[in-house]
């Protein structure tokens, strides 16, 4: 893993000292603040309030629609300028004739967009110290929700950095990613307008929501977990291929 | 140190390198040179491993670059035409990075960085962001990160273009400088350069070599020479004399404009005629006219006409037989 961990360190930085994480951060935390203030006061105003179904299970399940928008908003921002920025300003060609392979290249990168995805929810953390205050909060099922949002991060960024490798142009990157996870997104949609069957099955398997909605149970799908193993790996694998096919562009 | 033979390197259908053989012993100095387009980024881009040759083979410090590309790579400091930074990282945090991506001992990191930022003259740029810098300082980091991992190989793509005649010379006095053992290949379209800094040159155009050498080698080299004589020639007979002797050609007449009688004739030399048999026939020949010879100067041809001439001679010759080789 020649370079790993110097490519991962300067993609951090690279990050956290230009303004784009930052905004994202402050628009993500906006959002979310928007949406878990409304859920707290749809559930204050409740009389009567059963076992399963509390905020922190509609936040990350049964809500998560909104939670999932702004992941379509979030990820595609943040993934975009990972390579498409570097094969702009050239500064690909230093990088590449450094001693690394394409794999410690991609990964490198991969890590850090992943690690600033985690950081960026980090303060989320807050609303349940928050809801704890004034109530019982079962930590398991707050683990396997921030697992399932781990998972889902995993998979769109490893296809935002492989619409990134595809282009030298942020923008067009962007939308990519945009048109493919959204595509992905509104596939898991499909769930709830097909008659039963096998594209009905295939649908379930793939959503989004279906999955955030067993993860916030505390269900933790194996399938699921899988899926976004696989849609991770597979976007990875091919950026590498992709990154190595530059040499002979 | 650089071995490369038969190096052909294609984008689809345009050929930029074409069956390239050459090789760079160590501690050389060595500029590549060619006009704009001749192919010279693209072979510098192949033999730092940027780039795949489409056919041929290349080893750097021993090492295929397509067996073992680490290991040529490790051997070797490039500087990207251009200058290629990130904008948003401080001088110091950019070359951090670099020193780590090429694996620079741990312990050694901060002298590393410290050296290669003095030597190319940015340690008082240390702290500032690379995206405040001007043009000539970011080149400069550019070459401290080739020079970062001191490998015994560095591959400067155009060194010293955008920087202001202070920075060039400073430039070169480094590059000059860093000799030892270390082997150095520049590229460059700028003559004097490789006058100033290079023991040896190679000439490329349109992807193939045209000469290699010594720059003395490469004068050797030049098909004319030209001999410009001052005279007072009261009966204006020059003309006619020059025209007598074989192998001169008169070129042009130019009167003085201060006295009618003087004037300054510029001759060239017919290829293979000895330039000292030349000048001492054309000196008794103007004697015995009654011309009075008040200078003969011969004049060098300059690199830059050796370099149009080469680069000509070569358009002439691939023109005829494009349609085949293209094809």
């Amino acid at each position: 893993m020649n370079g790993f961990l110097a490519i991962y360190r300067r993609e951090v930085l690279g990050l956290w000292v230009t303004p784009l994480a930052w905004v994202l951060l402050t628009v993500f935390l906006v959002l979310q603040g928007a949406i878990f203030y409304s859920i707290i006061t749809h559930f204050a105003s409740m009389a009567d309030v059963s076992v399963d179904t509390g905020p922190v299970q509609a936040y990350f399940g049964q809500e998560s629609i909104f939670l999932l928008m702004t992941l379509l908003l979030v990820c595609p921002a943040l993934s975009m300028r990972v390579f498409a920025e570097e094969r702009r300003s050239g500064t690909i060609e230093s990088l590449l004739t450094a001693p690394v392979t394409p794999a410690s290249v991609v990964l490198g990168k991969y890590a850090a967009l992943l690690t600033t995805y985690a950081l960026i929810w980090l303060p989320t953390l807050l609303y349940v110290v928050i809801l704890r205050k004034t109530g019982v909060v079962d930590w398991g099922v707050v683990g396997s929700s921030y697992l399932g949002l781990l998972g889902i991060g995993a998979a769109y960024l490893s296809l935002g950095t492989l619409m990134s490798a595809m282009t030298k142009s942020q923008l067009v990157a962007l939308l990519l990613t945009i048109f493919l996870e959204f595509g992905l997104f509104i596939l898991g949609v499909g769930e709830y307008i097909f008659d039963p069957g096998l594209f009905r099955d295939l649908c379930a398997h793939v959503s989004m929501m279906g999955q955030m909605e067993d993860f916030s149970k505390g269900i933790l799908d194996l399938r699921r977990i899988v899926f976004d193993g696989t849609v991770t790996a597979l976007g990875l694998f091919v950026t590498t291929r992709v990154v190595d096919s530059w040499r002979w562009g | 140190m650089i071995e490369v033979s038969n190096l052909t390197k294609d984008y689809g259908t345009v050929v930029a390198v074409r069956d390239l053989s050459f090789s760079v012993g160590k501690g050389e100095i060595v500029g590549f040179l060619g006009p704009n387009g001749a192919g010279k980024s693209t072979t510098l881009r192949v033999l730092a491993g940027f780039l795949g040759a489409t056919s041929g083979r290349v080893r750097i410090a021993g090492h295929d670059i397509a067996e073992a590309p680490l290991a040529a790579r490790r051997a070797l400091g490039y500087m990207p035409e251009s200058a290629p930074l990130y904008p948003e990282l401080r001088v110091v945090e950019y070359l951090q990075f670099r020193a780590r991506l090429k694996e620079v001992p741990r312990a050694k990191q901060s002298a590393a960085i410290g050296s290669a930022m003095e030597r190319a003259g940015v340690g008082h740029m240390a702290g500032t962001v690379i995206g405040h810098l001007s043009k000539g300082y970011r080149q400069r980091v550019a070459l401290a990160d080739a020079l970062v991992s001191d490998p015994p190989l560095l591959i400067l793509d155009e060194p010293t273009a955008g920087l202001d005649p202070n920075q060039i010379r400073e430039v070169r006095a480094l590059i000059k400088g860093l000799g030892g053992d270390r082997t150095v290949l520049l590229s460059t379209h700028i003559l004097s350069e490789v006058e100033a800094t290079c023991e040896r040159a190679l000439v490329i155009d349109r992807g193939r070599l045209v000469a290699e050498g010594t720059i003395e080698e490469l004068r050797a080299r030049q098909h004319s020479s030209t001999l410009s004589v001052r005279v007072r020639d009261p009966n204006a007979s020059a003309e006619a004399t020059i025209g007598r002797i074989s192998g001169l050609n008169l070129q042009s007449v130019n009167a003085d404009p201060g006295s009618a009688d003087r004037r300054t004739l510029l001759i060239t030399l017919n290829e293979g005629l000895e330039p000292e048999t030349a000048i001492e026939t054309l000196v008794r020949a103007l004697t015995e006219a009654g011309i009075g010879i008040h200078a003969l100067i011969p004049e060098q041809a300059s690199l830059e006409q050796i370099f149009s001439e080469l680069t000509a001679h070569e358009k002439m010759a691939t023109g005829a037989a494009e349609p085949g080789a293209d094809s």
